[in-house]
């Protein structure tokens, strides 16, 4: 049985590679592939550079400052740059459409900014040539062209009859045919993956985490899974279809539906359905709770006016500048606190409806495999939403521990006497810079990734189910003639 | 009897249901364009018409709060200028989605506000916004192709072209009237599209309108001029439907992304990095430097403000405070140049490099028409410089003489709009286009002698 199924694989294999188109446009396709995926890799070294270059500067510099009023420090605050995971170059996601830089600075929450899309003029509406691109959409439509006929040619040559009779059965043709499509994938797919990782382990300096690697093998895994999808299907259409040019034309057909229009308007559908509030509204939401809450900034608020009372009440004194430690620091640190609080839930919120608005594509992987693949890519190679909503949460972290790591300063080393208008200005020594740790983004392991990931992996699991079954089950309405 | 002929194509093409299906497909989707294009730009200037109230009540806010310092009203009151959408905006959303149209800034360092985002969702960005563009320039072709890819060879393949050459030597006339059918079809399908979009969109029929319309047209004419090309090389249907599908996925995708890695590649741009850190040590270093460091160079940028007596003595005023951000600035002069600079070349290299291809160049085209790209962004961004240099004159003598809030007329700064000056003109798009299509004729044309004879 499996010897059969063999035969057929081989001898699919052969005939794809004796048609001297076929074999041109494989070999276009894996040339233009290893351009990709070296462009993509300088690409991802010059700008990850640029962004530790950058790093690095921004740490000297604020070890560089001299001696100075902590609050100071807490305004001049810090810049963080996103960086790329090393395998981004695979897939760049959402990497061009997402800002690279965040000013981080006391009292106030930035938004990343400059981005690769707001530097070109709408040509990135065509895409971006990636490693995961030409696997997603163009590796299917040359599986496309090689099988479309696969078994509409043997009906119109009238082999098929010939093959039927000779004890080969349905299911072995099928699985034959589709195991042979496949090969021809694996012959381009098997050396762009030693490029890959040939290149990836350079970029980790040739000392490989365990973590990547094993996203690295998810990745290969599922894009397997759907080269298998994508072959089994155009098998079954060319079963299915009257004709040779009916199979070609539907499955052409179903290319431009499935990867060119669905995505686009599934997403617009989403924003339709669940819109997100404009940048002033959400603002605006944040100051009105701020209100409510209690303006530091505002000297007659009531909140901070109670506090002012326990702690004289608490101190048994009557004036804050007898109060033991910095009142001023102390109010900052009490408004930093309630206004980042504040600030999370709505940005938290926000995210919620991004993930709202995404959620309608995701959910269409079940329809449409190569959405659920491009999830799945997005995430492992860590250049997709969550992992940018992750940047941005860690960011804001490190922006409040920073505030309040100068407001404890002031609390402790100012004085609660404020010099006179003509005065020298209170300072800390500079060696309390350095207790201010650099910024590091740490990607998220493999296991949460996965667990974001459950709806997608269970999209493609369903569709590498459903051929599987097609392909055993199916055979009986399949029409010889 | 010709024209009776060109009615029996007309009935052939229209019995066939997959020509009911090219055609539903399109309006279809185009209709979907015209709605979600238009959504997008309704919410846009629903949001700017909300800013307006807003600045409004934030101004009363701060000027309640901080009333009693003038310093610390600028210090937080923002004004804003809005990037207000043309009506040709709704048929090609183009930037629109990634750069910002509303850029709200206080009156301390430019340089540290001019480049903040919207707050938008990155997978919208990435999978790309629905408007009738995009129909027109990735859709339309495919059905020019689904049209015409078999004019020839399903004449062929069934047999009827031998029996038709048989009997006429005027056998192409045929396939040329065929031909004919389907560009009459496309072309009024485009058209009744263009009206709709005239209403829906209250476009007024302008130079504007003739000019986007003969781009599109255009266009769709290089596409049948290929496909026809295609139809010429006299070969199966699957080679012809292969072969104009891989056109099509060169020109639609490959082609413009790998350009778009190339262009990464050979134009980052790391100015802007650097740009942030200039404006930020530019202002923030000067807090631990002798006073006239700041002054010194700030007199000499507005000598007009000399005249303003500066509180030498004082640890603190605001005088030196907004002549300490305008030193940031000032500092990042060079690297926003460099930036612009960079944005220029980039620019003027994906100019060269569409003029080879008509799917960008078409897009291009629609895109600056329509208001929604790069340029007119920048030109945006340029208003809001002068805006800001204006509301930073305006207001600097009331917060260096240390005035009332209430002296000053805060108040009548309302968000403002910026509409762009000048109607572009896309002569060199539409000349590019036009050239490329003939070309392509004319190898059609040697193909159908050689076919002849």
């Amino acid at each position: 049985m499996s010897n059969r199924i063999n035969t057929i694989a081989k001898q699919t294999f052969k005939a794809a590679f004796n048609n001297s188109a076929t074999l041109a446009l494989t070999l276009l396709l894996g040339l233009s592939l290893c351009l990709a995926t070296y462009v993509g890799w300088q690409n991802f070294k010059m700008q990850n550079n640029q962004r530790l270059h950058y790093k690095a500067l921004v740490r000297a510099q604020w070890l560089a400052k001299p001696d100075k009023h902590p609050h100071r420090m807490a305004h001049y605050g810090y810049l963080a740059f996103r960086e790329k995971h090393e395998l981004s170059f695979f897939d760049f996601g959402i990497e061009s459409f997402a800002g690279v830089s965040i000013f981080l600075e006391a009292h106030k929450q930035n938004t990343v900014n400059f981005s690769e899309a707001g530097f070109t003029n709408g040509m990135l509406s065509f895409g971006e040539i990636s490693v995961a691109m030409v696997l997603q959409l163009l590796v299917p439509l040359l599986i496309f062209f090689l099988g479309y006929n696969s078994i509409s040619a043997e009906r119109e040559s009238g082999t098929l009859k010939i093959l039927l009779c000779q004890d080969v059965s349905w299911k072995q043709l099928l699985w034959g045919k589709t195991i042979g499509i496949i090969s021809v994938c694996l012959s381009i797919f098997i050396p762009l993956i030693l490029l890959t990782i040939l290149l990836w382990a350079s970029l980790s300096h040739w000392q490989i985490s365990i973590d990547s690697a094993l996203r690295l093998l998810l990745l290969v895994l599922t894009y397997a899974i759907y080269f298998f999808v994508i072959s089994a299907i155009t098998v079954l259409v060319s079963a299915f279809a009257r004709s040779s040019k009916s199979a070609l034309i539907t499955l052409l057909a179903c290319w431009i539906f499935f990867m060119v229009i669905m995505p686009r308007v599934t997403q617009a559908v989403g924003v339709k359905i669940h819109p997100s509030p404009s940048k002033i509204e959400f603002a605006d939401a944040i100051a009105a709770d701020v209100h409510q809450q209690g303006d530091s900034h505002d000297p007659n608020d009531p909140h901070y006016a109670a506090i002012k009372d326990s702690l004289l009440k608490a101190y048994a004194v009557d004036d804050v500048k007898k109060l033991p430690f910095n009142y001023g620091g102390y109010i900052m640190a009490e408004g930093e606190k309630i206004t980042s609080k504040i600030y999370s839930k709505h940005q938290n919120e926000l995210n919620k409806i991004f993930e709202k608005q995404n959620s309608l594509t995701t959910i269409t992987g079940f329809l449409n495999p190569y959405l659920s693949l491009k999830n799945i890519s997005m995430a492992l190679t860590a250049s997709d939403f969550n992992t940018f909503v992750d940047f941005q949460h860690q960011a804001e972290t490190y922006r409040y521990q920073l505030a309040q790591k100068m407001n404890k300063l002031q609390i402790e080393k100012i004085s609660n006497i404020k010099p006179g208008d003509e005065e020298k200005p209170l300072a800390i020594s500079k060696a309390n810079w350095a207790e201010q740790p650099d910024f590091n983004y740490h990607f998220k392991t493999l296991d949460t990734v996965l667990s974001n990931e459950l709806l997608a992996l269970s999209a493609l699991t369903f569709w590498l189910l459903f051929t599987v079954i097609l392909l055993q089950y199916s055979t009986r309405w399949i029409k010889t003639i | 009897m010709k024209k009776n002929r060109y009615h029996l194509e007309f009935k052939l093409f229209f019995r066939s249901s997959s020509s009911w299906i090219g055609i539903f497909v399109l309006l279809i989707t185009g209709f979907a364009g015209l709605y979600f294009g238009k959504a997008f730009i309704a919410k846009q200037q629903a949001v700017i018409e909300k800013a307006a109230t807003l600045q409004k009540k934030n101004t009363l806010n701060n000027i309640d709060h901080f009333g009693d310092d003038i310093g610390l009203v600028f210090f937080h009151n923002k004004f804003t200028l809005a990037n207000a959408p043309d009506h040709w905006a709704a048929f090609a959303n183009g930037q629109r989605d990634i750069n910002p149209y509303l850029i709200s800034v206080t009156m301390l360092g430019l340089e540290g506000q001019l480049y903040d985002t919207d707050i938008n969702n990155p997978v919208s960005l990435l999978l790309g916004n629905m408007d009738l563009s995009f129909v027109f320039i990735f859709l339309f072709p495919l059905v020019i192709i689904a049209f015409t890819y078999n004019l020839l060879s399903e004449q062929k393949e069934s047999g009827i072209w031998s029996l038709l050459r048989a009997q006429t030597n005027q056998s192409f006339q045929v396939i040329w009237q065929k031909f004919l059918v389907r560009v009459v079809v496309i072309f009024s399908v485009a058209l009744l599209l263009l009206f709709v979009a005239m209403f829906y969109l209250t476009l007024r029929p302008d130079l504007t309108f003739l000019s986007v319309t003969v781009l599109i047209l255009l266009y769709l004419t290089f596409w049948f001029a290929l496909s026809f090309f295609i139809v010429s090389l006299a070969k199966s249907s699957n080679f012809n439907a292969s072969a104009l599908i891989a056109i099509w996925v060169l020109l639609c995708i490959v082609i413009p992304a790998s350009f778009n890695l190339f262009l990464t590649r050979n134009y980052p741009v790391p100015e802007a990095l650097q740009n942030v850190i200039n404006q930020r040590e530019g202002y923030h270093e000067k807090w631990d430097m002798a006073k006239e460091v700041t002054m010194k160079p700030f007199f000499k940028h507005y000598p007009q403000l000399k005249k303003y007596p500066f509180p030498e003595k004082k640890t603190f005023s605001w005088y030196w405070y907004y002549a300490m951000q305008q030193m940031g600035d000032d500092q990042a002069g060079a690297s926003r140049l460099a930036i612009e600079k960079k944005l220029a070349s980039r620019q003027y290299f994906t100019n060269i490099f569409a003029l080879f291809f008509p799917t960008i160049q078409t897009q291009l085209g629609v895109n600056k028409m329509a208001g929604s790209d790069l340029d007119t962004h920048l030109s945006f961004q340029q208003a809001v410089r002068r805006y800001h240099e204006q509301i930073r004159l305006h207001f600097y003598p009331a917060i260096f003489l240390n005035q009332s809030v209430n002296d000053t007329d805060i108040n009548d700064y309302k968000l403002q709009k910026y509409n762009r000056q000048e109607v572009p003109t896309i002569w060199m798009n539409i000349l590019s286009v036009s050239l490329l299509t003939t070309a392509i004729i004319g190898a059609t044309a040697f193909n159908l002698k050689r076919f002849n004879s």
